[in-house]
Order: structure tokens, then sequence, then C-alpha cells
């Protein structure tokens, strides 16, 4: 069991977002989290990734490196740091060897159709390479829970071609997502549970 | 021709201790003021360096004018300042640099008062802006300590802090590192600030910090250029200040820092990245 939570009240204090969440998410799993604006989206994530403290309720998730993709505008485009420098963060606290970094890092960037982009600036950056660039930097984890936050934003239509393709590649590794994502034809083609949050009510839901 | 540059330093011993004491200490807190910018702290040192006056004070009150103990009342008070922000800041939401701002005229107003129930043989103004005079070989040797041991720091905090500035989340979900490393560095800028109010003053050593900080943006896009320009800058200030206020006979601390307040100006009318001049050659992107 990856994440395991009863009774779970999360959001601004004194203010809980929805009715307690009881949720049980095996490892492997692919879950989408939908709902409108304001409902507790990106916050849920952040209780999960155990950088914010929730509420009420337990919760309990698997030990272990949690890869998290914030929202871009997270983000300071001033930031003297370039492409490579950004993905290859990706590697903390790996023991790896120097060439063995390279390489991966060399196969991450043309994964994410970044290769020849490594010197770029970050202010040099458009969204969709920023976006690419975050998401590539995930890929090098070896985190067995990925938490991303609307990852299709900033995408064209083939980013998200590749986003979705790795994103089941993720999966077939064995790897846990959680998935925030306001297109309800990708939740239906690409996710295997949706975690529904609305104030009235919060229920995870198999997709047919 | 060229006597003036040097021959302060080579005929007094005061002179050649500030000099080689603050050299040292504006290549460290130099680099420091880089990361406290990135991290949009750079109020941060005006703040503890207001927080150093009632540690100082009370240090003086109780030991008298010795000055490991003004130093360890300093660096009390300043770390207290930083902590107590960041607690504020942690419990109830209210923004760092509010807090902070809330806190510095706290400090300031009760350690002059302090000083004033000590009796006023404290020197304020020494304190504040400094003294190249009050420079001994065992200030000298603080000073050279606190620069070599943050330098050394340095090095295995850089990227812990650079990626927890960037995207603290990211690090936060992969590693336990960021906020120790986000401590040990206030802890070093503290350190800075305090062993640095002898020759320089607590106030003026904020502007050896900000200053070729600033300046260094409008030199390089790359953090480590970044980093060396600023050390060189810091240096090269205080080199400079001392002469300036050896030979017009002025207080030292605000001569260097107007020196560096020159290498400011510079940068942001010539500097190649988006400098004023610049900005008809080369267009910002955003």
């Amino acid at each position: 069991m990856m994440i395991h939570c009863h009774a779970l009240l999360w959001g601004p204090a004194r203010q809980p977002l929805t009715p307690p969440l009881i949720v049980h998410l095996p490892a492997g799993s692919f879950t989408a989290v939908t709902g409108a604006n304001g409902v507790g989206k990106t916050s849920l994530l952040k209780v999960f990734a155990g950088l914010q403290r929730p509420l009420a309720g337990t919760l309990q998730v698997a030990r272990g490196p949690v890869g998290y993709l914030v929202q871009q505008h997270a983000i300071d485009r001033q930031f003297p740091i370039t492409l490579g420098e950004l993905v290859a963060a990706g590697f903390w606290g790996q023991r790896l060897a120097r060439a063995q970094k390279a390489e991966r890092l060399q196969a991450a960037l043309a994964a994410w159709q970044l290769d020849g982009l490594a010197g770029l600036s970050l202010q040099a950056m458009s969204g969709g390479q920023l976006q690419r660039a975050l998401l590539a930097r995930m890929s090098l984890t070896d985190a067995p829970l990925l938490l991303l936050d609307e990852p299709e934003a900033n995408l064209d239509a083939a980013g998200q071609t590749l986003l979705w393709a790795h994103l089941r590649a993720w999966q077939a590794q064995g790897r846990t997502l959680l998935v925030v994502c306001h297109d309800a034809a990708a939740v239906r083609r690409h996710a295997r549970h949706c975690l529904a949050l609305a104030p009235e009510r919060a229920e995870l839901y198999e997709v047919a | 021709m060229l006597a003036p540059l040097w021959q302060p330093f080579m005929e007094f011993a005061f002179m050649r201790q500030a000099l080689f004491g603050g050299v040292a200490l504006a290549m460290s807190a130099a680099p420091l003021g880089v990361l406290l910018m990135l991290r949009r702290m750079s109020l941060i040192g005006d703040a503890i360096a207001h927080g150093i006056l009632p540690g100082a004070a009370v240090a003086f009150w109780l030991v008298g004018l010795s000055l490991p103990a003004l130093t360890l009342g300093g660096l009390g008070a300043g770390l207290g300042v930083a902590g107590l922000a960041a607690w504020v800041t942690r419990n109830t939401g209210l923004r760092e640099d509010a807090s902070l701002a809330a806190l510095y005229p706290i400090s300031l107003a009760s350690g002059v008062l302090l000083l004033g129930l000590a009796g006023r043989r404290l020197d304020l103004l020494g304190l504040l802006f400094g003294s190249a005079l009050s420079v001994d070989a065992a200030t000298l040797q603080a000073m050279v300590l606190v620069a070599v041991l943050s330098v050394v720091l340095l090095v295995p905090l850089y990227r812990p802090l650079l990626l927890d500035c960037l995207d603290p989340l990211f690090l936060r979900s992969v590693s336990r590192v960021g906020p120790w490393a986000y401590g040990l560095f206030l802890g070093l800028v503290v350190l800075n600030l305090v062993v640095g109010f002898q020759a320089i003053g607590a106030l003026m050593m904020v502007g050896l910090m900000t200053l070729p900080a600033a300046a260094s943006r409008f030199w390089s896009r790359r953090l480590p250029w970044r980093l060396l320009l600023a050390a060189l800058l810091g240096g090269l200030a205080v080199w400079l200040g001392l002469l300036l206020s050896y030979h017009l006979a002025l207080p030292s601390g605000p001569a260097i820092v107007v020196v560096a307040g020159a290498f400011y100006v510079l940068s942001v009318l010539v500097g190649p990245v988006h400098g004023v001049l610049q900005r008809s050659r080369q267009p910002i992107p955003l």
C-alpha cells in the first residue's frame, strides 16, 4: 500500500476543504485528482508529500523519496541556472558514477525532446521547455511516489502526447502516480482511478 | 606616484590589519550576499545587523569592553532576531520581510536604551559604523577565521542552498537537508556581520554584503561567476575604501561602503547583463 489515509482533513486552519477523505492507493496505481479550482488539489498533494500538515485524520505514506512536480509560477525565472543543471538536480541523493550520471542525463534530455538545450538559461526557456525540463528532472529521481500538479500545463499537443506516454511508462516501472488534471478526456483515457474532490464530497472511483 | 595606494598599509600596522581582515571578510560576505539576494532575503542582513546591537550592549553591560564577549553577545542576539522572525512567520503566516521589518526597530531601540543604561561608555557610532583603528591582532584573527570558515562551509552548502531557493518543494520532497542548510547559512550570515562590526561597523557590513552582490548581477548570468565577482569587488572596495578613509580622514566603514556603492552604480549603468546603457543593444528576454 503506497498511501493509506483515514478521515483525512486538510486545507487552511479550521476550514477543511472537503468531507473527511478515506483513500487507499496501492503501489503502482495511476490516479487522477480532479475538482474545481480552490477545492484543495494542490494542498492534498502537499499533504501527501509531507510538505503540509493535515488538519485531522491519519495518513500513512510508504517511506522513500517523493517526486513532486510544482506548478510553474512557483519557479523564479530570473534564477541563474541552466536547463542541464535543473534537470541534473533529479540525481539528488543517488550514488552514481559521473559517467553514468552524464549518460542518464543525456537520455532524459533526449526523452523529453530537450537535446542540445542543456546550456539554455531559465530565463530564455519557453513555458513548454521549462515544463519538460521539470518532468525530465522528475524522471531522474528514483522516487517510488510521483505527485504531479497540472503536468500538462504549458505543453502543446505533441508535448502532451509525450507526457502521457512517459506517465504510463513510469507506472509500468511500478511507480505510483497522482496527477492533478483538468482535462476530463485525458483522465478517462489514461488514469485507472480518479479522486474527485468537491466541497460536499470526496470520493475515489474507478475510471470505466 | 602609486605610493598612496599602498603606503598607509606599509606604515601602520592597524591599517594592515584592517586591510587583511576586511578583504578576507568581504570575500566571504559578498558571496553570502549573492545567495541572500537569490532567496529574495537581502533585507535580513539589515535586520540582523540591527539585532546585533542589544546583544553587544548586554555583553558590554555584563562583562565590559571585551571582544569575545561583544562578539558572543552580538552573535546570540543576531541569531535570536533571525530565529524569532522565522518563528513568527511559521506560526502566524506573517511574511518574513514584514516580521523582520517589525523586529529590527525593536532591536535597535532596545540596543540604544541598553547602552544608555550601561552609561554610554561604549561608542555607539563605532559599533554601527566601524573604525579601522579598532582592529587589533585578535580581531584580525577572528575576521580571517570567520572568512575561511564561511568559504569552506559554503562549498558543501552550495547545491542544497541553490535547490532550496529555486524550488524548495522539490528539495524538501527528496531530502531533509534543505532547512538545515538554510539554518547553517543564516548562521554564517550572522557570524560575518558580527565579526565585521569592529572594523567596518554592523550596519556598514550589510552594505559590504549586498552591494557587491547586487553589482555582480549586472555582469554575468552564471552563478559561479557572480559569486567570484562579488568576492573580488568586495575585496577591492575594502582596499580602496580604507585608502579613501585614510587620506581624507573619514570613518572607514562608510568609506568602504561608498566605494562598493560606486561599483554598484557603475554596474547598473554599464553592466552587460541588463545594464541601463546596454538595453538598446540587448533586449531583455522575458
